[in-house]
């Protein structure tokens, strides 16, 4: 069974975070605070060293993740770590193409299938993923396809012909964490997506407050959020002090969730 | 053998290149590539490069008989190809104003640019200049201290620099930064990138208009010596200056093709940019070709004097032209390279820029009292005017007033 095909149909919330930050410990720590509140969707993003879709919050994360001497298989001993206990919440893997490259396609595919849901692959577009496609859906584990702006209809038609799992429509061209939100472009783009797939939508890149999320969920046509850049952003916040960090996270994550 | 005929159109050179890049830029890089096919049948866009590159640039640049150091090697009859006569010094101008020119095509506003020896973002901001358009360069803030005659142009020639601190603030990172610039900036925006590197169609099109150097060269050549030359070398940082000699001779297959690449402190350091004598293939800036990365995938950081061969990556048909034996890949120290710089100097008279003089140290190292009779190619990309106080500090030289 796939726990991303049993989502809601409405309000679904995916909740981003990179592993091992800031270090592996307090990051199993984040994470079952996380779990806690029994999002739909967790992702688990694997920290690269050239993160060049990602703006400077997640570039920071990942930066202190590496630091100490994180690996590819510490991060998937500790989401493996999780699964006990997480309920109907399903697990996604986000991380950059090299990363499973070096790996071994078919070795990762074969580490995480009893753990994991579903696996973006930032910077592996339609063009690219034939052969990797193949050894997921064997696995299944779904590949979810990215959206953005600059998709036109005829090429998000041709993307989402085999969508599985959900649907990442990237709310603004620009990197993670940046842009303001326009609901009526998104609602626009949303909307043609929902007549080209019966996968659910879910918008993510900006999402930030509670504001945000009731804003997408009652102006646009889409699913649900994602939100990443604006959970890690607490940290320097609350000047990386661990506690306030969790505290802090709990309020918000009870806020966004609608 | 049969005709080399590479890229394919998903742009791979054998498994190397592609376009591995996030959703967002995707459909640009299709736009790109079907405008980068239109402008090579176009007649006008041809004759009105062909002009920038003969009254702007000066093209064609000279075959020079380098008699002296050819007496001093005791080998190989060995010629300079001269592209650090180019306006701006060095090679990279004929790939920004092909660029600059389809970008006014595709109707674009604004142009953004990565450099790490700052040679790439003079000729960007000079072409922008010419054309008119804005232009916002990336540097890396330690390319920035070591590159400062260029930063000073560039801002002379009114491009806006931004340094960059990530990672190990030269070159990769810089190119990180224009790509994210390039996502937040997809519509009206042209990249110009300045090596065959990147994802398709950059690699080949960067290839493309470089390919000027080799075609004028091979013309020269047979002229003066009636012949093909024996051997061709070139220095390899992305690799476009080695890849628009190397070109135009693929098909030539009695003519021995060599990269040079820095190996920093030593191939076997971690203080190194040889990435295909000490990489292996892995995928940094969307294509897939060699990088230097840990068993984890995480790409690590180069290391070389020189800042334009500064960079953890390298274009995907070097990596292609390695694997098939086409071509043959060395590495030079930092160490070999200056005293190769300093040596071509007093025999010619003429400058190089550290990155050549790697081109120049391996010839030297290899070729001393060996292969007599026969005759060499070499690409002297660029000349060393920009390198003056890394080269003076490194020699141990006060350079300040
Ligand atoms: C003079 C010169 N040669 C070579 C290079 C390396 O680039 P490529 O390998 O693309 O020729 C540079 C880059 O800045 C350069 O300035």
């Amino acid at each position: 069974m796939n726990k991303l095909d049993n989502l809601p149909k409405k309000k679904i919330l995916s909740l981003f975070m990179t592993c091992g930050f800031p270090s592996l410990s307090q990051s199993k720590k984040i994470f079952q605070e996380m779990l806690s509140h029994k999002p739909n969707i967790i992702e688990f993003g694997l920290p690269f060293s050239d993160p060049m879709a990602d703006g400077p919050i997640i570039q920071e994360s990942s930066k202190i993740a590496l630091k100490s001497k994180l690996s590819t298989k510490h991060s998937l001993n500790l989401i493996k770590s999780l699964k006990k206990g997480s309920g109907n919440t399903a697990f996604v893997i986000m991380c950059y193409l090299n990363t499973i490259q070096k790996f071994g396609v078919k070795k990762f595919t074969n580490e995480i299938k009893s753990f994991v849901d579903g696996i973006i692959i930032v910077d592996l577009p339609f063009e690219e993923e034939a052969s990797i496609k193949k050894i997921l859906d064997k696995n299944n584990i779904h590949l979810i396809k990215l959206i953005s702006p600059m998709t036109n209809k005829k090429r998000s038609e041709k993307l989402l012909k085999d969508a599985k799992g959900f649907v990442y429509y990237i709310s603004a061209t620009g990197i993670t964490g940046s842009n303001k939100l326009d609901y009526s472009e998104i609602n626009k783009n949303v909307s043609l997506l929902k007549k080209q797939t019966k996968t659910p939508v879910l918008v993510g890149f900006g999402i930030k407050s509670r504001k945000d999320a009731l804003a997408i969920s009652n102006k646009t046509k889409a699913d649900g959020i994602i939100i990443g850049s604006a959970l890690i952003k607490k940290y320097f916040e609350k000047n990386m002090n661990f506690k306030k960090y969790l505290s802090s996270l709990n309020k918000f994550i009870k806020q966004v969730k609608i | 053998m049969k005709k080399y005929n590479e890229p394919n159109i998903l742009g791979r050179f054998g498994d190397y290149g592609g376009m591995y890049v996030s959703e967002t830029l995707m459909p640009l890089l299709i736009d790109l590539d079907q405008s980068y096919q239109k402008i090579q049948k176009d007649k006008k866009f041809q004759k009105e490069l062909s002009d920038l590159f003969k009254n702007y640039v000066g093209r064609p640049s000279s075959l020079h008989y380098a008699k002296n150091l050819s007496a001093y090697i005791n080998g190989p009859k060995v010629y300079f190809k001269r592209d650090e006569l180019n306006h701006t010094g060095a090679h990279k101008i004929n790939n920004c104003l092909g660029q600059i020119l389809l970008a006014k095509k595709m109707g674009k506003t604004r142009i953004i640019a990565e450099t790490g020896a700052g040679q790439h973002g003079v000729a960007t901001a000079t072409v922008c200049a010419l054309f008119g358009l804005p232009c916002h360069i990336y540097m890396g803030s330690k390319d920035i201290e070591r590159q400062k005659p260029n930063v000073f142009r560039m801002k002379l020639l009114g491009a806006n620099i931004i340094p960059v601190e990530s990672g190990s603030k030269s070159l990769k990172d810089a190119m990180n930064e224009a790509l994210r610039d390039w996502i937040k900036n997809v519509r009206d925006t042209f990249y110009i990138i300045g090596s065959t590197a990147g994802p398709h169609p950059y690699p080949k099109m960067v290839r493309d208009f470089q390919s000027v150097i080799g075609r004028e060269a091979r013309e020269q050549f047979l002229k003066v010596e009636k012949k093909l030359p024996d051997y061709l070398i070139a220095c390899v940082g992305g690799g476009s200056n080695a890849m628009g000699l190397f070109y135009p001779f693929l098909n030539d297959k009695k003519v021995n093709i060599i990269g040079v690449e820095a190996a920093g402190k030593g191939p076997k350091t971690d203080q190194t940019a040889a990435t295909m004598t000490s990489g292996t293939p892995g995928i940094l800036h969307g294509s897939y070709s060699y990088v230097l990365q840990d068993n984890d995938g995480q790409i690590k950081e180069a290391h070389s004097i020189s800042a334009g061969l500064d960079y953890p990556g390298v274009g995907p048909e070097h990596s292609y032209l390695k694997d098939i034996k086409r071509a043959k890949y060395y590495g030079v120290t930092d160490k070999e390279a200056l005293s190769a710089f300093q040596l071509c100097s007093k025999l010619e008279g003429i400058i190089p820029a550290l990155e050549p003089s790697h081109a120049l140290a391996y010839l030297i190292k290899a070729f001393k009292n060996k292969q007599k009779g026969k005759t060499i190619i070499l690409n002297l990309c660029g000349r060393g005017d920009k390198d003056l106080f890394t080269a003076a500090k490194a020699i141990g030289f006060d350079a300040d007033e």
